[in-house]
């Protein structure tokens, strides 16, 4: 029985107006931000192989002396994902740049190609689509599940056979989930057919199994709004007033509660500001120096004679590795601020299934916030590894002082670092690796974990509401 | 008759759960979060007091004219409560510098924090309201077609053209009252906190802000009208007033600026930096030519006593040092700071040309979205809190005049930047007595003008002419469609 209930929901929504307009706009959507995707990823791709290949022959450059290589400031920049398709995560705005020596790693910023004059917009992604469009799909099928049916007088005619309310309802939920599931499955292959066609961006056989994992949780959302729009509708006699209800919740959910965020971000109380820093690092730079005595003998006292008796190597290395840890350490401290304020406002706002689906899905695919932090994890790594090379390569040099410390003049002048050339092939270079599957998982476990919980919820919701429902 | 149907669909549509409950909605969303906004200008009002107040401390302990270099700050908009606009986007303090014109620039934020939109007083009127406009309108006439009244109604001797009218002015004052009590509770709240004066002016900003909410309320129920004129079932209406709601409030908003940025090319940031490359070369031979037209020349050596991080701004200066020093420093100055003054202007031409294409795209987004009547009145509601990026620019060209005024107080003051005190107040004794370690006296810059500005009326209502009367257009035409299509709607 429950499968003929499912075939006359599917057959009645599909003939519907409304289905043929849903069709027509996720379509044309879909179409359109491919489309898009492919010219910024195209010219995306071109810049990032320039700039990298920039970086890579300034240190080819450099291999001419260790200490080059040591101070040489490399420019990183993020790499283009293909499934930016999928979910962008706001990619545009978030830093992209990122620059180190062995001895610092500056904040990560925003370069090129970013127009900051443009107001806040999400791009026309397949999450955007799914979380707001289809979402709201959703409930325009659903608002008149129930209460429509009881207005034209069917839903007696159903329960007056031996068909349990249970059925009915599972009947009801299977043929939405599909009626929705034919638009979303015909978007994302007409997309799919799109990009794979033009050639300019390449799925790895990782990236079709993240992108057929972002379809299920997709699917998972929207069973979210399916069933709340089936529970909303039992509860209200008239599907005028499930409407009403039901567009104010989407409304509140979809819209307002993601945007509270920024509200949130900013009483938390943790702003960080750029300018404090700025003056925290001079104040910390006067302090080092002030008291350059405690590091040794005329610490503070540098000539570019090697030779001369009043120069302290050693002393002058403390003076210096002190001064740049510290500013190191306040430099991390504003960016674990920073990444706080961000995530504070997201956590807050996990009362929305959108919200928690848009993490979800950037968790999975490697994009948004995520992507910036583990970068910036793997620069220190790399960092570690070169400074590693360096005292290394330093060692097997006897004429070096061996003191590796960030003074570049004295790097130079005093051959505190070794100057002798090294093989370019062995000097560690930078290579930014994507998250494996296991750990994009785990990053979103919780957020996969809240979905289900909010399917449970409005599951049961529904169920009870349908139960009890007055059906004359 | 138009007043009496628009009465008895007043109070018709007054008593619907609908109305209740957006009505409720919206009173608790203002309620709970304007105090929020509120207080979050607030704090920002704080930090710009603050730094006013630095400023004006700093300037007090300028000791060598080439440190009057003081941070000029914009005062944040309490207007921005109601419609946020540009004010967290841009940067809010622009620095007067020698060599340097100050341009609009991002805001020095958490970049992070980007993930997030906006949220201000406009989203909660521009998407619960026009929801409710909608959601009133929507079976104003299929509705009354359904429950049999519309022919009882037209049996009588009505124009039909009366019956629309009539609801139109119903749709419109039910609308008022949500609206009005949105306003009436922000202003309210946000007179409740200590810090906030709303001037004259901005008084008069508020009430023009009401009166664009309610011409776009009328916007969208004269959608919802003409729809409810188009079909015959009233959950047809529904729908199709509900795919184009989301499409100007969701698809056409977002859609217009991605389109945007892929249709307009931004000028690339390596060739600007090449520009600036060569204009640096270019004022390295000016410094040469101007060295030899003086013909003097460097002499060697020259020792010279530092005082790091005072004399105001945290710019440090020389407090003393010999001749040879003096004489080196004094050559140096009058070579390269009249080239530097002149060449700022150079070098703001090849920044802005860049910025000029950011401007072409937002544009160009700007115009596409002009579609949506949710744009048009997100564009009127901040530039009447002066928050668009009009207002930003207006700012930024006053710092302008003002750092003319500034580089020229400090020629005149220091001869054509050709004086000593432009960089150390070391005078002929204190030279040849050596290193001195003394404190120097601060500059006397009271008569230094100081930076005034007044975000006034003047442009506004220039400003936000073309998006109000393009509100008004697209009411007319709704409502033109709507009783061509009621004209020949079947009624029974």
């Amino acid at each position: 029985m429950i499968w003929q209930i499912v075939r006359k929901e599917i057959l009645e929504n599909v003939v519907s107006f409304r289905f043929f307009l849903a069709l027509v706009l996720v379509v044309i959507l879909f179409a359109a931000g491919s489309l898009v995707f492919l010219s910024q990823y195209r010219q995306q791709s071109s810049d990032y192989w320039d700039r990298t290949n920039e970086n890579l022959s300034a240190l080819r450059d450099c291999a001419r002396s260790l200490y080059r290589v040591a101070f040489q400031k490399q420019r990183v920049w993020r790499q283009p994902r293909p499934l930016t398709l999928c979910a962008e995560g706001y990619e545009r705005s978030l830093p992209n740049w990122f620059a180190f020596d062995i001895f610092t790693a500056d904040l990560p910023d925003i370069r090129g190609g970013t127009n900051f004059t443009l107001s806040h917009f999400s791009s026309l992604d397949w999450v955007f689509i799914v979380s707001m469009i289809l979402s709201f799909l959703a409930l325009v099928f659903t608002y008149d599940s129930v209460s429509g049916e009881k207005e034209d007088g069917t839903l007696r005619q159903i329960l007056a056979s031996t068909t349990p309310r249970h059925e009915v309802l599972l009947g009801k939920y299977l043929g939405v989930m599909v009626t929705i599931g034919i638009p979303l499955c015909l978007g994302v292959l007409i997309s799919l057919l799109i990009v794979v066609g033009s050639g300019v961006a390449f799925f790895s056989a990782l990236d079709w199994l993240k992108i057929f994992l972002i379809v299920l949780l997709s699917v998972l959302y929207l069973s979210i709004f399916v069933l709340l729009g089936i529970c909303v509708s039992s509860r209200t006699a008239s599907p005028a007033n499930s409407m009403v209800v039901l567009l104010l919740i989407w409304v509140v959910l979809a819209i307002l509660i993601p945007s509270f965020g920024r509200i949130i971000c900013d009483v938390s109380g943790t702003a960080p500001n750029p300018v404090e820093l700025e003056r925290r690092l001079a104040e910390i730079s006067a302090e080092v120096w002030e008291k350059s005595e405690r590091y040794g003998e005329r610490a503070g006292y540098m000539s570019h004679n090697p030779d001369d008796p009043a120069n302290n190597p050693p002393a002058r290395g403390r003076l210096r590795t002190a001064e740049v840890e510290a500013k190191n350490h306040a430099r991390e401290d504003h960016h674990n601020k920073m990444l706080a304020q961000a995530a504070v406002g997201r956590q807050l706002t996990c009362l929305s299934p959108t919200v928690v689906y848009r993490r979800a899905s950037e968790a999975m695919v490697g994009t948004g916030i995520a992507h910036c932090v583990g970068l910036y994890r793997q620069i220190k790594t790399h960092q570690a590894a070169l400074r590693e090379y360096i005292r290394g390569r330093d060692a097997e040099d006897p004429g070096s002082l061996h003191l590796i410390f960030p003074d570049r003049g004295c790097a130079q002048s005093w051959t505190t670092i070794s100057h002798r050339p090294v093989p370019f092939e062995t000097v560690p270079k930078f290579q930014e690796r994507a998250l494996a599957l296991g750990a994009s998982l785990k990053l979103a476990i919780w957020d996969i974990g809240l979905l289900i919980l909010f399917n449970l919820v409005f599951f049961a919701a529904a169920f009870v509401s349908f139960l009890h429902y007055d059906v004359r | 008759m138009i007043w009496k149907i628009a009465s008895k669909d007043f109070l018709l549509n007054v008593m619907t759960f609908k109305f209740a409950v957006g009505t409720a909605l919206c009173i608790i969303l203002i309620g709970v979060f304007v105090p929020v906004l509120a207080q979050a200008y607030q704090e920002r009002l704080k930090t710009y007091s603050a730094n006013v107040a630095y400023n004006e401390g700093e300037l007090h302990n300028v000791t060598v004219y080439k440190n009057v270099t003081p941070t000029i700050y914009r005062q944040p908009s309490v207007l921005a409560v109601f419609a946020e606009g540009c004010e967290r986007q841009l940067g809010d303090s622009a620095t007067i510098e020698y060599d340097q014109i100050p341009e609009i620039s991002a805001a020095a934020a958490n970049h992070y924090l980007s993930i997030f939109s906006v949220f201000d007083t406009a989203l909660i009127l521009k998407i619960v309201m026009s929801v409710l406009a909608l959601l009133v309108a929507y079976d104003a006439i299929s509705g009354e077609r359904e429950h049999g009244t519309l022919k009882l109604v037209l049996s009588g001797t009505v124009a039909r053209y009366q019956v629309l009218a009539g609801k139109l002015l119903a749709g419109l004052l039910v609308l008022v009252v949500p609206v009005a009590v949105a306003f009436l509770l922000g202003l309210i709240i946000v007179q409740s906190f200590p810090m906030v004066h709303l001037t004259a002016s901005e008084w008069v900003r508020v009430g023009l802000m009401f009166l664009a909410s309610l011409v776009f309320m009328a916007t969208m129920y004269n959608m919802g009208l003409l729809f409810s004129c188009l079909a015959r079932r009233s959950a047809v209406s529904l729908v199709l007033g509900l795919f184009l709601w989301i499409i100007f409030v969701l698809v056409v908003p977002n859609a217009s600026v991605y389109l945007a940025t892929h249709a307009v090319p931004l000028e690339s940031e390596d060739k600007v930096n090449e520009q600036i490359a060569a204009l640096r070369r270019e004022i390295q031979r000016e410094y040469t030519v101007a060295l030899k037209e003086t013909g003097e020349s460097f002499q060697g050596g020259g020792s010279r006593n530092d005082m790091p991080g005072k004399g105001g701004f945290g710019r440090g200066y020389i407090r003393s040092c010999d001749e040879t020093f003096m004489h080196n420093k004094l050559l140096e100055q009058r070579v390269t700071v009249p080239v530097d003054v002149k060449y700022a202007e150079k070098r703001w031409e090849i920044r802005y040309s860049r910025l000029r294409s950011l401007f072409e795209q937002k544009r160009l987004a700007d115009n596409l979205a002009r579609v949506s009547p949710v744009c048009l009145y997100e564009n009127v509601m901040s530039v009447l809190a002066a928050t668009d990026m009009a207002s930003f620019r207006r700012f930024i060209d006053a710092v302008k005049t003002y750092r003319a005024d500034v580089v020229e107080y400090v020629r005149m003051r220091t001869d054509n930047f050709a004086a000593a005190s432009f960089f150390t107040p070391c005078t002929e004794e204190e030279m040849k007595q050596g290193d001195v370690n003394s404190d120097a006296p601060p500059l006397a810059l009271d008569d230094l003008p100081r930076f005034r500005y007044e975000a006034g009326m003047a442009g506004v209502l220039r400003r936000v002419l073309p998006d109000l009367a393009l509100l008004v257009l697209a009411n007319l035409l709704f409502f033109g469609a709507a009783v061509a299509a009621f004209l020949r709607y079947d009624v029974r």
